[in-house]
């Protein structure tokens, strides 16, 4: 019995195992479902800030046999800002590597919460883009979107996306500060101002922007609240009123995404403001370069905020700053 | 026979093992040894932005036990983050858990340094300097 099992049985069975291990499976082409489709993806990353947009991409396609594509709308459970858009054409790349759009209906309208695209031409298939800008009155809500179109047999199709949170922060992009000119910073107006401004809002300043090259040390561009050790404002004439102790703190390697524009994909969240422990910060951050950035409490405690340095000019004494701001109270 | 000499053998493993000198390490978890050297080779001190907030390398002075460091002209003294390098097998006493106040100009913060056989201890003084307009 031994004997047929090791001569015949045993490499019957792994030549059967040989056979069948190797086999290819044979590729087919999947069949195409025979039904009116849809389908959506977000492509923003990061906290949905008001003044951006979140951007969707919404494919939409039929079988021919089933008529064409005659509308597709959006309807968003908030009402999106005027800039607010579904795209009205369908792109594809050329051979130069260019994406060329190719219009298949009116540009999109808003209605209220709904906007639409009505196509005008013969389309069975197409993948559009929707801008959602993001109203000041979502801040701290949840917004839904529906994505819907309408074939010629009347047929159609949903798909929900979301809910997405829209962040409380509020946020300001490329202000230009100049050394003993447009220098003082208010947090609370998100501003820039001048001496002659400053005077006029004396309890809105929260910091002041100055660059000093001062031989045997370094202080370059900073930041100082006007009520800081006059040591740190050299030459430095505040307009009456100006007054205010705001902490900050330096900060490196935080270069959000949303404020420096550069190809990290870090995002400040509103958590990071809710987390931040600003105790026993001072009141003054010297020797500033360019994509450092500084956390700020106002000295009300009312708003946090994070100034990022976008550019700083050593010769021009000057700088492009952006802020995200968070409000506490 | 065969079975007699497996037996003598584990057994043989087995006392040799049993034998060998646990090594020693200390509540800390850390590696006793024989050296007894004790010094700072390297120190610095870096800045809420953990960027180094030192003009130029510290001066240790091994004999003295001093750290000397300059730092720049506004470094928020309150809120700095030192870091040791010492000699081998050495440790730190206090250990070194985060951002540190170095505003007490007239106390210096102290550390002392333990050697890797932990016979040795020399108490360094970090004597912290800023840099004057």
């Amino acid at each position: 019995m031994r004997t047929i099992a090791v001569r015949y049985i045993i490499p019957l069975f792994c030549l059967g195992l040989l056979l069948t291990g190797c086999k290819d499976k044979e590729y087919a082409i999947p069949a195409p479902e025979n039904a009116f489709q849809n389908d959506c993806i977000k492509r923003t990353l990061g906290p949905n800030v008001a003044g951006l947009n979140i951007e969707f991409a919404y494919a939409i396609a039929l079988p021919a046999t089933r008529g064409k594509i005659v509308s597709a709308q959006v309807e968003a459970s908030i009402a999106g800002e005027a800039a607010t858009y579904l795209e009205h054409r369908s792109y594809y790349t050329n051979g130069s590597g260019e994406d060329v759009g190719i219009a298949i209906g009116d540009p999109s309208s808003n209605e209220g919460n709904v906007t639409r695209v009505n196509f005008i031409k013969d389309t069975n298939a197409v993948t559009l883009r929707y801008f959602y800008a993001i109203p000041r009155s979502a801040q701290g809500k949840e917004v839904r979107f529906t994505f819907s179109a309408k074939s010629s047999t009347g047929e159609t199709v949903s798909y929900s996306m979301g809910p997405y949170a829209v962040s409380r922060m509020d946020m300001v992009l490329d202000l230009p500060v100049k050394n003993g000119d447009a220098c003082f910073i208010s947090v609370a107006d998100m501003a820039v101002y001048t001496e002659k401004e400053a005077s006029a809002n004396p309890d809105k300043i929260d910091l002041v922007y100055l660059h000093r090259a001062i031989t045997g040390v370094t202080f370059g561009h900073a930041l100082v609240s006007p009520g800081a050790n006059a040591e740190y404002l050299p030459d430095v004439v505040l307009p009456p009123g100006v007054n205010k102790i705001t902490k900050v703190r330096k900060t490196w390697n935080l270069r959000d995404f949303h404020l420096a524009r550069l190809q990290y994909g870090i995002y400040i969240d509103d958590l990071d403001f809710e987390q931040l422990d600003m105790n026993g910060s001072p009141d003054y951050v010297l020797n500033l370069k360019s994509e450092a950035g500084t956390w700020v409490e106002t000295a009300d405690g009312k708003y946090r905020a994070y100034i990022y340095m976008n550019k700083v000019d050593d010769a021009k004494k000057s700088a492009t700053i952006s802020m995200k701001r968070y409000t506490l109270k | 026979m065969k079975h007699f000499i497996t037996i003598i053998s584990l057994l043989a493993a087995l006392s040799w093992m049993g034998c060998r000198k646990e090594t020693p390490i200390d509540e800390d978890g850390l590696l006793i040894t024989t050296r007894a050297e004790c010094y700072v080779s390297n120190f610095e001190l870096l800045g809420a932005d953990f960027q180094t907030v030192r003009t130029k390398n510290a001066v240790i002075d091994t004999v003295a036990c001093t750290v000397d460091v300059t730092v720049f002209y506004g470094t928020d003294l309150t809120h700095l983050y030192p870091q040791f390098t010492l000699v081998t097998d050495a440790k730190l006493d206090p250990k070194i858990t985060g951002f540190t106040d170095f505003s007490d100009l007239t106390n210096p913060r102290t550390y002392t340094v333990i050697s890797g056989n932990r016979q040795v201890r020399k108490t360094y003084k970090v004597l912290v300097t800023v840099q004057s307009r």
